[in-house]
């Protein structure tokens, strides 16, 4: 019973931080049809803003609103250098220039901060230790699962019952129509990456709640999460994300559990070919998205 | 098999190559022969990655970590049995009483990178194209992880020494001709013929019976067992590597040059493999000069991945077809009778 | 109220329209006819401002709007409901509506007295109000586009082959409810294939071929011009 305890807190509290995190990367996607390379790096970017106010006279939450601010900015930024230029031209023009921009950030924080790890504040209660069922875990686990649901049940709010809302799952279906509605392009396309970054702020707070420090590719990870979140999930589908992300982490936290030892540092591995087998039965994901009929 | 403008772009595109080799020679510096090879090698990458990318239209990041596959079966198999006691102590017995010739170990080495491709992309060539990237991109991270992982093959995340020395400048210019050649063959074989047509229309092609994931699947498998060997050359050159080599930044740079010079070309790809290195010899220069001098506070790193990365961008807002366009070279100069032929057309 | 000069929009070297003058009068229900590929969707994308035309001028109530974009049409008092009708088919019929409402958003009582006379003249629609729009028959989802367009109180409606792919006793349920809406004092620009139909509601009618006017008159006059059959065909 302990155990299954466990195995429940680890998934859901690491399935949340990946619900989300993908989340992020679909909002964008499903609206603009474009793969935003340089996703990861808003997590690097809270990271370095957490390391440069570390220090500073002000209370954790204020550096973590300061932080999660910079991931927005950033965000929208992303969508000015890298995605408006060339949106019109290809697809693939866009997935080169974020990840040309990608590498630009990760750059710019080598050159003008560290290649080395830089510590990043971390509030008291994340180590507090919380007993629930006979199972010792950290409050961070705890908080993160409630922060997600509050956050993903907030976020279906606003799709469901905000003119936002609707007029973003009208953008993602079909945008030219949106537009001959009145709708305006670019607030809709700001606003999907403005919300795409509030997710990876939010998420970069306990991401590096666990890690404690920031380095310049630490965004390759969540990154990585949400690419393959998002495909076993379903490209299109808002929902398909948030299950793909829990899916995701569980099968991370299962093969964690069942690995031998020497097996575990291939689990990426293991992940990976558990996805490719997914991906074989069901090659557009698992969850349907909004009907278009033209190719994803 | 080869029209004549793909018999004159073939020719016009061996030239640079031939100069290449011959200059450097002709000049006897150390230096330039190295920056010269791997160009070679480089060519080697950029233009598999161009029968993948420009034929399919779908970008692939696995490129690189099969570079890697040929990189390390080639260095394993060919490292001598005395090497690999000190250097893999913890080598399976099978393979560390094994000792191929370097050029057999090449080749193996290609071959085990094309049946790792073969088997491991099937199931991805159904992906619609952004599923198909993102994919690709993970399976590059899977590839490095595993380099990093499988001490016992790979020495880990530490430097493998002790590999034989074999490539020369003219096995790899060698090399290079003859991937230019396939790359150019590939392209108007009727797989490259009916892939472009996926490429363009998916729907209209599968209406003429084109099957797509297997077409993909040959491009992605011809594609991946170049990297193999241009792994292969790269390990008997360097002759020390660790699996760094055969990430995010070499993937970068691939990209970087083939969108320059213009993923629908095997000229672009060549144009862009000369531009982007001699381009980034002449700034890390640049930044050698300035760290001397002491001209800046501080250590400048980073800064040549910084401009490619602008320049990239820069090309795609500005030429997105990239510098050499749509057409190869030999059409262009063999076009240049286009008008008169079309006002002959117009007179029927 | 729309005043159309040497309109030419071109698809990269393709030439769609070469050369279309047109007006509109307040109040009016002016047709647009043509054989398949003669240029009236292009037209009519064009004063909508979802196609950038090559050369030309459009005016709406005398002011320059050529090159301006679709939301600042919508803006201007121009509503369009184009060939493919483009719901959105995840939406329910409401949030379809809601959106149609778009620029108006915070008109609410005006626009929900708006949504009920559209109620009244679709009542379809207000049967299948919490319905997925992608679930309504071909003719509903036509009556769900075009109440759409009305939710913003256009000043010009512009239908494109509103009969496409309909059967033929619906066409003419829609065509009815367009006379209607014409009664409400919207203007009308309408494209269509159905020639017969759209004469017998218009009030003026040009015929398109291969991108240019190739005739003009009342409806009656085009109605009974003899070449209409050699313009169509394109003899």
């Amino acid at each position: 019973m302990a155990a299954f305890i466990q195995f429940a807190i680890d998934t859901l509290s690491l399935g949340s931080l990946y619900a989300l995190m993908a989340l992020g990367l679909v909002i964008v996607y499903g609206i603009l049809r474009l793969v935003n390379f340089a996703y990861g790096e808003l997590i690097m970017v809270a990271g370095y803003t957490l390391f440069l106010l570390n220090g500073s006279p002000l209370p954790w939450l204020a550096m973590a609103a300061v932080a999660v601010l910079m991931a927005v900015l950033t965000g929208i930024a992303t969508d000015y250098v890298a995605f408006r230029p060339v949106r019109e031209k290809s697809v693939t023009a866009v997935l080169i220039t974020s990840f040309a921009f990608s590498t630009l950030l990760q750059n710019a924080a080598l050159l003008f901060i560290s290649p080395r790890a830089r510590l990043v504040p971390v509030p008291d209660i994340f180590s507090q230790s919380v007993h629930i069922g006979g199972v010792v875990t950290p409050l961070r686990n705890i908080l993160t699962i409630v922060v997600a649901l509050l956050l993903l049940a907030g976020f279906a709010v606003v799709m469901k019952r905000t003119v936002l809302g609707i007029a973003l799952r009208a953008a993602a279906s079909k945008f030219t129509m949106a537009r001959m509605l009145g709708v305006p392009a670019n607030l809709i396309i700001t606003s999907a990456f403005a919300i795409s970054g509030l997710l990876a702020g939010v998420v970069s707070l306990f991401w590096l709640g666990r890690i404690g420090s920031v380095v310049p590719g630490i965004g390759l990870e969540p990154l990585l999460v949400s690419f393959i979140a998002t495909v076993i999930g379903g490209m299109r589908s808002l929902v398909g994300a948030v299950v793909g992300g829990f899916l995701l982490a569980a099968i991370v936290t299962g093969l964690n559990y069942t690995l031998p030892q020497n097996l575990l540092q291939f689990r990426d591995a293991f992940t990976f070919s558990l996805v490719i087998l997914i991906l074989l039965w069901r090659p557009e994901g698992l969850i349907r998205g909004p009907a278009t009929g033209q190719r994803t | 098999m080869f029209d004549r403008k793909t018999l004159l772009t073939l020719v016009l595109l061996l030239v640079p190559v031939a100069v290449l080799v011959l200059g450097t020679e002709l000049s006897g510096v150390r230096l330039l022969d190295r920056i010269a090879t791997t160009l070679c090698i480089n060519l080697i990458l950029v233009v598999g990655l161009q029968v993948f990318m420009g034929n399919s239209g779908i970008l692939s990041f696995a490129h690189i970590g099969f570079m890697g596959i040929g990189a390390y079966a080639s260095a394993v198999l060919a490292m001598p049995v005395q090497m690999k006691g000190m250097a893999l102590p913890d080598l399976y017995p099978v393979l560390k009483s094994v000792q191929l010739s370097p050029y057999l170990a090449m080749a193996a080495g290609t071959a085990i990178a094309t049946l790792v491709a073969a088997v491991v992309s099937y199931p991805l060539m159904r992906l619609s194209d952004a599923a198909a990237v993102i994919t690709s991109f993970a399976l590059l991270v899977v590839l490095h992880t595993i380099m990093v992982n499988w001490s016992a093959v790979t020495n880990g995340p530490r430097t493998l020494f002790g590999v034989p020395r074999a490539t020369d400048l003219y096995l790899a210019a060698g090399a290079a001709a003859a991937m230019i050649a396939v790359a150019l063959f590939f392209k108007e074989s009727r797989t490259g013929v009916l892939l472009r047509a996926v490429r363009d229309d998916e729907v209209a092609a599968g209406a003429i019976g084109a099957h797509v994931s297997v077409l993909r699947w040959r491009g992605f498998v011809l594609s991946a067992a170049m990297a193999g060997l241009a792994g292969g050359l790269w390990a008997h050159f360097i002759t020390s590597f660790s699996p760094s080599a055969f990430y995010l930044k070499e993937t970068f740079v691939i990209l970087g040059m083939l969108v320059i010079g213009g993923a629908g070309t095997v000229s672009g790809a060549v144009f862009g493999a000369f531009a982007v290195t001699f381009a980034f010899e002449g700034l890390r220069a640049s930044e050698t000069i300035i760290n001397a001098a002491q001209f800046l506070p501080t250590q400048i790193v980073g800064l040549t991945e910084i401009v490619l990365a602008c320049a990239m961008i820069g090309i795609l807002i500005l030429r997105p077809r990239g510098l050499l366009g749509t057409a190869e070279i030999g059409a262009v100069i063999g076009a240049s009778r286009g008008p008169a032929v079309t006002a002959q057309a117009r007179q029927r | 109220m729309l005043e159309v000069r040497n309109l030419q929009v071109r698809y990269g070297a393709i030439r769609a329209v070469r050369d279309v003058s047109l007006t509109v009068r307040r109040g009016e229900l002016v047709a647009l006819l043509g054989a398949n590929g003669a240029g009236k969707s292009s037209t009519l994308l064009a004063i909508a401002g979802a196609l950038k035309p090559a050369a030309g001028t459009i005016r709406l109530e005398g002011e320059e709007v050529t090159a301006l974009s679709p939301e600042q049409m919508v803006k201007r008092g121009i509503a369009m409901v184009p060939e493919t009708r483009d719901v959105f088919p995840d939406l329910t019929v409401a949030e379809n509506l809601q959106l149609g409402a778009f620029v108006r958003r915070r008109d609410r009582a005006e626009v929900d007295a708006d949504r009920q006379a559209l109620f009244d003249l679709f009542p379809i629609l207000a049967e299948r109000i919490d319905q997925p729009a992608g679930t309504l028959s071909g003719g509903e989802q036509q009556q769900l586009v075009i109440a759409r367009a009305m939710m913003s109180r256009p000043k010009l409606l512009l239908l494109d082959e509103p009969s496409l792919g309909l059967a033929p006793a619906i066409v003419d349920k829609i065509f009815d409810m367009i006379v209607k809406l014409r009664a409400t004092g919207v203007t009308i620009l309408l494209v269509e294939q159905n020639a017969g139909k759209a004469l017998r509601i218009a009030d003026r009618a040009y015929v398109l071929s291969l991108g240019a006017i190739a005739a003009e008159g009342t409806a009656d006059e085009i109605a009974s011009a003899s070449d209409l059959k050699a313009i169509y065909l394109g003899a």
